[in-house]
């Protein structure tokens, strides 16, 4: 019998230590409150703009971008890729390093590396994308990257990027250009140079 | 599963089922609310991890360690890539080692307040489960601030780190401990000692120390039982050696050694040696050192294998590399914690009540995500 009280006794206090903790919390839920309405207002992302050499590091995850002018075709990031989700295709120009303009092609990149291909497919999947992150750091032209961050300056944050179509998802960097466009593109250049 | 006899019905509980912790499907016959055999049927997440890494070189397993145990992925990191260090023979520097060391600890805080947490669930207490996950978003806050992802790291590298510490991170976490551990007791109060808590889990599926030894069991279910087994302290990787910290045993302090309550109470003081490490590594932390410092340019271990073990928050988590002297693995095998530890279900939830068995297996503390792989 005692034994029977004791426990409805301790049941009983333990629970009140237990309201009494919740009752803390809601008395102080002005100030410690942590739910945010989540589309009107948002956390605020850490700030990464401070403490390393950004040169080395991409301290963010976010969408990938491909700046495509000075990408070279060297397929060094869909070799890096884990889940295969880039896919690159290259036709070999003539003339090394030089423009075309009427496929918009630049020869010379922003480091100053003579283009040796025109990428005429680049596409990266972002619902296949693992957001890893190494893809970005073989590249030689620094020209794939997470959107944000410390990249900011190359291209704004792009943090939710739902779709209504899974195939909208499929981003597509490169213009489509066959053999021959090219070939016919160099011929009239080189027609007009002569 | 043997013949089910006339008064006997079979139950199936999942794949969906909330308290299974994934998709898990428990096949249980029961006799009236008597539970009296359990067949866990596993592989709804079964991902091939083992044979993707035979297609893929050193550097891309890594993305999919996280994603084995997705809890405590720092964890698995560290795992594959102290394994791969042991194979190639490669020494890191000492602030690599002590940043490893500060993210397995911190996400093993993680790992343990979201079991807790969610064992509490389970049992029916929600608040604390709300309370538990205000306080682990604050160290996914830190690890967002540390390599921009909040669970699916990537971080650890076989030879340093994909990223150093920004600007102002010891502080960060001095600030993190600071305000988190006076929230352990607010815990212990809320649920640890209540009643009917206790009443739930004390004396319930007790798993004597024999029984878990020889299933394999380990991590906290071992402690639980009262063997003092830590890969910390007992085979110490990494720079685990130089840090002083207890080994939580339990100790049925409410029922029997090796009840649920003590296999959850061991989590609840893990954390506070958790604690006591983090504060001990971030004083020693080396100033100097680069991260990219001891990465190979070429991942290409010589030709042999290697097991390693390491202490997961779920318990020994083991990787064995064979490698042919390719830039991919010849084979790889990962020893799953919690594969062990569901195993030993059916043999300690015999003869408990059906609402029991699912406080058994909470306490158990799985995640299918690496039991299936």
């Amino acid at each position: 019998m005692g034994n029977y009280l004791g426990n409805i006794w301790e049941t009983i206090t333990t629970m009140l230590t237990g309201m009494r903790v919740t009752l803390q919390h809601l008395l102080s839920i002005r100030r410690n409150n942590v739910t945010l309405q989540y589309p009107e207002e948002r956390w605020p992302r850490p700030e990464r703009n401070i403490g390393f050499d950004h040169s080395n590091y991409n301290v963010i995850r976010s969408r990938l971008h491909v700046d495509i002018d000075d990408c070279i075709g060297c397929l060094k990031c869909e070799r890096a890729c884990p889940v295969d989700c880039i896919k690159i295709e290259t036709v070999k120009v003539p003339n090394r390093g030089e423009d075309i303009r009427s496929i918009g092609h630049t020869g010379i990149t922003a480091n100053g590396t003579k283009k040796a291909m025109v990428v005429s497919r680049f596409d990266i999947d972002m619902t296949e994308c693992c957001y890893c992150n190494l893809c970005t750091y073989p590249c030689p032209e620094e020209c794939i990257y997470m959107t944000g961050g410390p990249n900011s300056e190359k291209h704004e944050i792009d943090y939710e990027f739902s779709e209504y179509d899974r195939n909208d998802l499929i981003f597509r960097f490169a213009k489509k250009v066959s053999d021959e466009e090219i070939e016919s593109a160099t011929s009239v250049s080189s027609g007009e140079e002569s | 599963m043997g013949i089910v006899k006339g008064d006997q019905m079979v139950l199936n509980i999942g794949p969906q089922h909330p308290s299974t912790h994934g998709v898990l499907r428990l096949k249980v016959v029961t006799d009236g609310e008597i539970v009296s055999d359990i067949e866990p049927i596993i592989g709804y997440l079964h991902r091939c991890f083992e044979k993707h890494c035979e297609n893929s070189t050193y550097e891309q397993v890594i993305p999919f360690t996280d994603r084995c145990d997705y809890i405590a992925s720092m964890n698995n990191n560290f795992g594959y890539v102290v394994a791969m260090e042991k194979l190639m023979e490669i020494k890191v520097p000492d602030r690599v080692e002590y940043i490893r060391v500060i993210m397995a600890e911190l996400n093993r805080i993680a790992s343990h307040l979201l079991a807790l947490g969610v064992y509490g669930l389970d049992v029916g207490a929600f608040t604390p489960f709300l309370y538990m996950f205000r306080d682990r978003e604050r160290i996914l806050d830190i690890f967002e601030l540390t390599c921009g992802a909040r669970l699916l790291y990537n971080y650890m590298w076989v030879g340093g780190l994909s990223h150093d510490l920004p600007v102002g991170f010891v502080e960060t976490v001095y600030g993190f401990l600071d305000y988190f551990e006076p929230k352990l007791k607010e815990y212990n109060e809320i649920l640890t000692y209540n009643k009917i808590f206790i009443e739930r889990t004390a004396d319930v599926g007790v798993l004597p120390p024999e029984v878990a030894i020889s299933y394999g069991v380990s991590g906290p279910n071992l402690r639980g039982s009262g063997v003092k087994w830590d890969l910390r302290k007992d085979e110490p990787y990494s720079v685990y050696e130089r840090f002083d910290f207890d080994i939580p045993i339990g100790e049925g302090t409410v029922g029997t050694t090796g009840d649920c309550w003590d296999r959850f109470y061991v989590r609840m003081l893990e954390i506070t040696e958790s604690a006591k490490i983090l504060r001990q590594a971030l004083k020693d932390l080396p100033q100097d050192g680069d991260v990219h410092q001891a990465i190979p340019k070429k991942i290409r271990p010589p030709k042999g294998s290697i097991y390693q073990r390491t202490e997961s928050p779920r318990g020994d988590l083991a990787y064995y590399i064979i490698s042919d002297g390719s830039p991919q693995p010849y084979r790889l095998k990962m020893r799953s914690p919690a594969f062990t530890a569901l195993s030993v279900l059916n043999e300690i939830s015999r003869g408990w009540m059906l609402s029991d068995v699912i406080a058994i297996l909470g306490s158990l503390d799985i995640v299918l995500g690496e039991i299936d792989r």
